[in-house]
């Protein structure tokens, strides 16, 4: 019984392949065995006859190393050959009649023993010698374990497979060298990624290492390729809190610096218009639209901020390799301002939010913010007083100039030529 | 990972696109977009439509998943409270410090390594302001690339700070103070990392500082302690080194640059930064530090018990590692477990032990890079949408971005070692390399270790000009089982530095030809 894995002590015989008699070739699957993790099927390592099966099909528990059939090599009558007594070998598997006597330095790795027709290929095995060439590479291999092969998708590589991407360097070279031909790669078990054959599968199909070597390494990177998540040692519990305790405010956050600035401007000569207009075209406008137009003109082409950041269009522009071309100098703002009544009503400052860019107003650039100057502004209105009004807008650092042009600007519209708002 | 970003085909065309995103076919663009905006502001706590997938944190982690997660048609949005998409990578962490580590050594060549080379320049002078202004341009417009992606891939951005009010439902404190809320079928955490503070010591990012503080001092300081030689302690003690400053680094442990560097590579680069100024102090703890007066004083002795010493610096960078941040999040509103580490305990497909929400990058398990964190971000939307991802965490590279840099791949020899692997060693130094020789910049070598049989490639490991660029390759050999003979036999261009690569190959399975 073959040790199909270094953990084996016993298998069973799911079923013989090959009938007492029959002859096989290399690559012939010989029998199925079954172990407690998957069935595999044992492949010939070389031509030769089944002379004799020791334990049928079925037999359950068959320890490793003790013997299950005995076969001879290609060309020998199986009727004829003088079957061994069992013990002469140490780890044997299905044993190989001896025509020669048995060579002491004979080590079986745990697969199919079997007779050696060159006592001094047999003398020397290639497991314990690396530096075998080529030619003692072929007479060595029959010595060696038999190739095992998983029918479970068994995770120990081990399993020849068509080669579909073009072979690495190493691995035509060596076949190459030792008289194999690409096409003889599809039937070398690989232990690669998906299958792919590498250099060590080679060296192994030909005897130069020991054969179970490629799939180990496969499967100690593959341990090595997850997390190792064994052994996770928990932190203790921490107390459990109230489910509605809003998250803290964030802590690492830099809040850019922020300034409010603030003018006073007159809306007398608003109020006048407006009531002109009135009397004259018999529409009422309100004092938001007044401001809502004002603003309008006051947020175009401000100059740059000193830290300004670049908008998706100036990215857009780099990735073209525009922004040299235009070089801006100013853009159109996006301030709305706060308006609050001196007396008699003296509220609060209050910060505007729609001043903090977002994302929406980056991309979209400029139309929104103008357009929705309107409705904003209402909320503001309430505090306005006919008289001297506070306007202020909240500029975040660097962006200071921008902010008092805007409000100049303001002043200017509104305390200047109202008029000119609603032509 | 950043080139890709703002693609050609995503051209403006792709703004229009967003804009009839399910939820916004209800109105006109403007109009939605007013409403959805006031709807934030004003934060009602309406029980707004359920997501395929919330993610917290808009870190390398949470933006990738989001953006990929969007390409595989998931309703997603995710939440960042820092203001600015990236998370550490691109804003405190990779970039920044990347920049000034490119800009830094581009100065101190020009200053001490111009003579040899036939190029005489006159006056040259450090403008640490402008320095600065070149890496907050390079941030900038990566953080603003992300947002673009965002826009083209449909997802939701919440600005605001993230926790768990329920197992579906995570409470946002919006960023202008106000709140809502977020429904998900699926949630995922990456919160990220943060510095560990160095108990005695108070951080305040100007005399004690982090790596956030190191990216962003305003004068070069006259002498500065670096605490922790590990990768990013050992990049920023360069950049302020090659600027002027006097760098001291303090390293408990017997090597720099942590314990996945090779020890052979390590004390390589820690013999070439010793000769461009740097001081090391190995087996050395800081046993206690005072941060009272004008000059910090730190008191440092043998690691092993020893006499002490105290070491005066005008700054103090505390480098000795990071921790998961999960701060504030929710966690035992839901029960959420972390292990000592504080890391989020997690299942071999991200999940938490509620297994609709997941957790990958700096606050769970494996090493604390932003390609990882990139890689699992894919893995874990492909969980959600296939049941199947995959990372390998056998050929994840580390760079080390000093000049020269470090980079490896794999196992190192300490470890082969200890897992009882025979293995081969190859190497190959620079010095001998035509193209390292023409730049006049030999400084180390290209170690390979292959497992000792089959010669299949178990580590790589570099210490050299470009190393963090040639670490791919080794990457994609360890990726593909290729031996080094297989390395060997691939023809790399001359005169290239990637030849040393070869040679090194070479020398492991046979012989090096120029060596
Ligand atoms: C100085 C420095 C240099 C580095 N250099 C490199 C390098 O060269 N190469 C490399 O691979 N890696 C590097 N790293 C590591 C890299 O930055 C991290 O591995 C990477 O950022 C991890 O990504 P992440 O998404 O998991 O976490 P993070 O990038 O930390 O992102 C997490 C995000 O979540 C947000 N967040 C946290 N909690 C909440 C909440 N409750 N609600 C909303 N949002 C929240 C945070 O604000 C943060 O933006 C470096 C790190 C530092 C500090």
């Amino acid at each position: 019984m073959p040790a199909l894995s270094p953990t084996m002590t016993e298998g069973n015989i799911a079923a013989w392949r090959v009938q007492e008699g029959a002859s096989f070739s290399a690559g012939d699957v010989l029998l199925e065995i079954e172990t407690d993790k998957a069935t595999m099927d044992v492949e010939a390592q070389d031509d030769g006859v089944m002379v004799k099966v020791m334990q049928q099909d079925g037999s359950k528990g068959v320890k490793v190393g003790s013997r299950i059939a005995v076969i001879a090599e290609a060309g020998d009558d199986a009727s004829t050959v003088e079957i061994p007594a069992e013990g002469g070998k140490e780890a044997g598997g299905v044993e190989a009649a001896k025509k020669d006597r048995p060579s002491p330095g004979e080590e079986m790795k745990g697969g199919i023993e079997r007779t050696e027709s060159s006592p001094s290929a047999a003398e020397s095995p290639p497991s314990s010698r690396p530096e075998a060439d080529a030619e003692a590479g072929g007479a060595a291999d029959t010595a060696g374990a038999a190739q095992k092969k998983s029918t479970s998708s068994g995770k120990q590589g081990g399993k020849p497979q068509k080669q579909t991407y073009p072979l690495y360097p190493s691995v035509e070279h060596l076949l190459h060298l030792n008289g194999m031909t690409a096409a003889d790669a599809d039937s070398i078990p690989s232990s690669g990624p998906n299958g792919r054959l590498l250099k060590g599968d080679v060296l192994a199909h030909l005897g130069r290492i020991n054969k179970e070597h490629p799939a180990q390494i496969t499967a100690r990177l593959q341990k090595l390729g997850h997390l190792d998540l064994s052994n996770i040692q928990l932190a203790a519990a921490p107390p459990k809190r109230e489910v509605t305790q809003p998250p803290s405010a964030p802590t690492e956050i830099e809040i850019p610096q922020e300034t409010e600035l603030a003018v006073p401007i007159s809306l007398s000569g608003v109020i006048a218009t407006q009531k002109r207009v009135n009397d004259t075209l018999g529409i009422f406008l309100p004092l938001s639209t007044f401001i809502a137009r004002a603003s309008e003109l006051a947020n175009e082409e401000l100059p740059l901020a000193k830290n300004r950041k670049p908008t998706a269009d100036d990215l857009f522009n780099s990735v073209l390799g525009l922004d040299k071309v235009s070089s801006k100098v100013s853009s159109r703002g996006h301030y709305i301002p706060q308006v609050t009544g001196l007396p008699p009503a003296t509220l609060p400052f209050r910060r505007s939010a729609a001043k903090k860019t977002d994302i929406i107003d980056l991309l979209t650039s400029s139309k929104p913010a103008a357009k929705k100057a309107a409705p904003r502004v209402v909320p503001g209105a309430v505090g306005m007083s006919a008289g001297e009004n506070v306007f202020s807008v909240t500029a975040k650092a660097g962006e200071e100039r921008r902010a008092a042009e805007y409000l100049e600007r303001m002043k200017m519209a509104l305390e200047r030529e109202p008029g000119r708002l609603v032509l | 990972m950043f080139s890709r970003l703002l693609p050609r085909s995503a051209t403006r065309s792709a703004l229009q696109a967003q804009n009839q995103a399910p939820h916004f076919v209800r109105a006109s663009p403007v109009t939605a977009q007013l409403s959805e905006r006031i709807r934030q502001r004003r934060g009602y706590a309406t029980p707004a439509e359920e997501k395929d997938l919330v993610i917290i944190g808009g870190g390398v982690a949470g933006y990738v998943a989001a953006i990929k997660a969007g390409q595989e048609g998931l309703k997603v949005a995710c939440i960042e409270k820092r203001g600015v998409l990236g998370g550490t990578c691109l804003n405190v962490g990779c970039i920044p410090s990347k920049s000034l580590l490119n800009n830094s050594h581009l100065y101190h060549q020009i200053l001490h390594d111009t003579k040899n080379r036939g190029i005489d320049v006159g006056d040259v002078k450090l403008n640490l302001a402008n320095m600065m202004k070149a890496k907050e341009t390079s941030v900038n417009s990566l953080t603003k690339g992300i947002e673009f992606l965002f826009k083209k891939n449909n997802v939701e951005y919440i600005k605001g700070t993230g926790a768990f009010a329920d197992e579906h439902t995570v409470a946002v404190r919006l960023q202008d103070g106000s709140e809502t809320s977020v429904r998900g079928k699926n949630i995922l955490i990456a919160t990220g990392s943060e510095s560990t503070p160095f108990p005695g010591l108070t951080i305040d990012e100007k005399k004690v500082i982090t790596s956030t503080g190191a990216i962003a001092l305003e004068k070069v300081p006259k002498k500065m302690v670096v605490v922790g030689g590990g990768i990013i302690g050992l990049e920023m003690g360069s950049v302020w080194s090659r600027l002027g400053a006097e760098v001291t680094v303090v390293e408990f442990l017997g090597q720099i640059g942590g314990p996945g560097m090779d020890a052979e590579i390590s004390k390589n680069i820690q013999k070439t930064l010793s000769k461009q100024g740097m001081k090391f102090m190995l087996n050395t703890k800081v046993v206690k530090g005072d941060d009272s007066g004008e000059d910090v004083k730190l008191e440092v002795e043998a690691a092993k018990g020893g006499k002490a010493q105290t070491l005066e610096a005008d700054v103090v960078l505390v480098a000795i590692g990071r921790r998961p941040y999960t701060a504030n999040l929710g966690l035992e509103n839901i029960g959420l477990e972390t292990d000592t580490r504080g890391r989020l305990v997690i299942d071999s497909e991200y999940r938490t032990k509620l297994p609709h929400i997941r957790v990958i990058g700096d606050c769970t398990f494996g090493p604390m890079l932003a390609h990882k964190a990139e890689e699992e971000a894919v893995a874990v939307v492909e969980f959600i949408t296939k049941n199947y991802g995959h990372v390998n965490y056998g050929a994840i590279p580390s760079v080390m971005y000093t000049h020269p840099e470090v980079a490896w791949v794999g196992q190192n020899e300490a470890e082969l070692k200890e897992a009882g692997v025979k293995y081969k060693v190859g190497t190959f130094p620079f010095s001998a390399n035509s193209r390292a020789k023409t730049n006049q910049d030999t400084d180390g070598m290209v170690k390979f270790l292959a497992d000792a049989e089959t010669d299949r490639i178990l580590g790589v490991h570099i210490v050299g000009p470009n190393a963090g660029e040639m670490i791919a390759e080794g990457t994609l050999a360890l990726e593909y089982g290729a031996s080094t003979e297989d390395v060997g036999r691939t023809s790399h261009a001359h005169p290239t530095l990637a030849e040393a690569f070869k040679e090194a190959a070479m020398a492991t399975y046979g012989k090096a030809i120029h060596y």
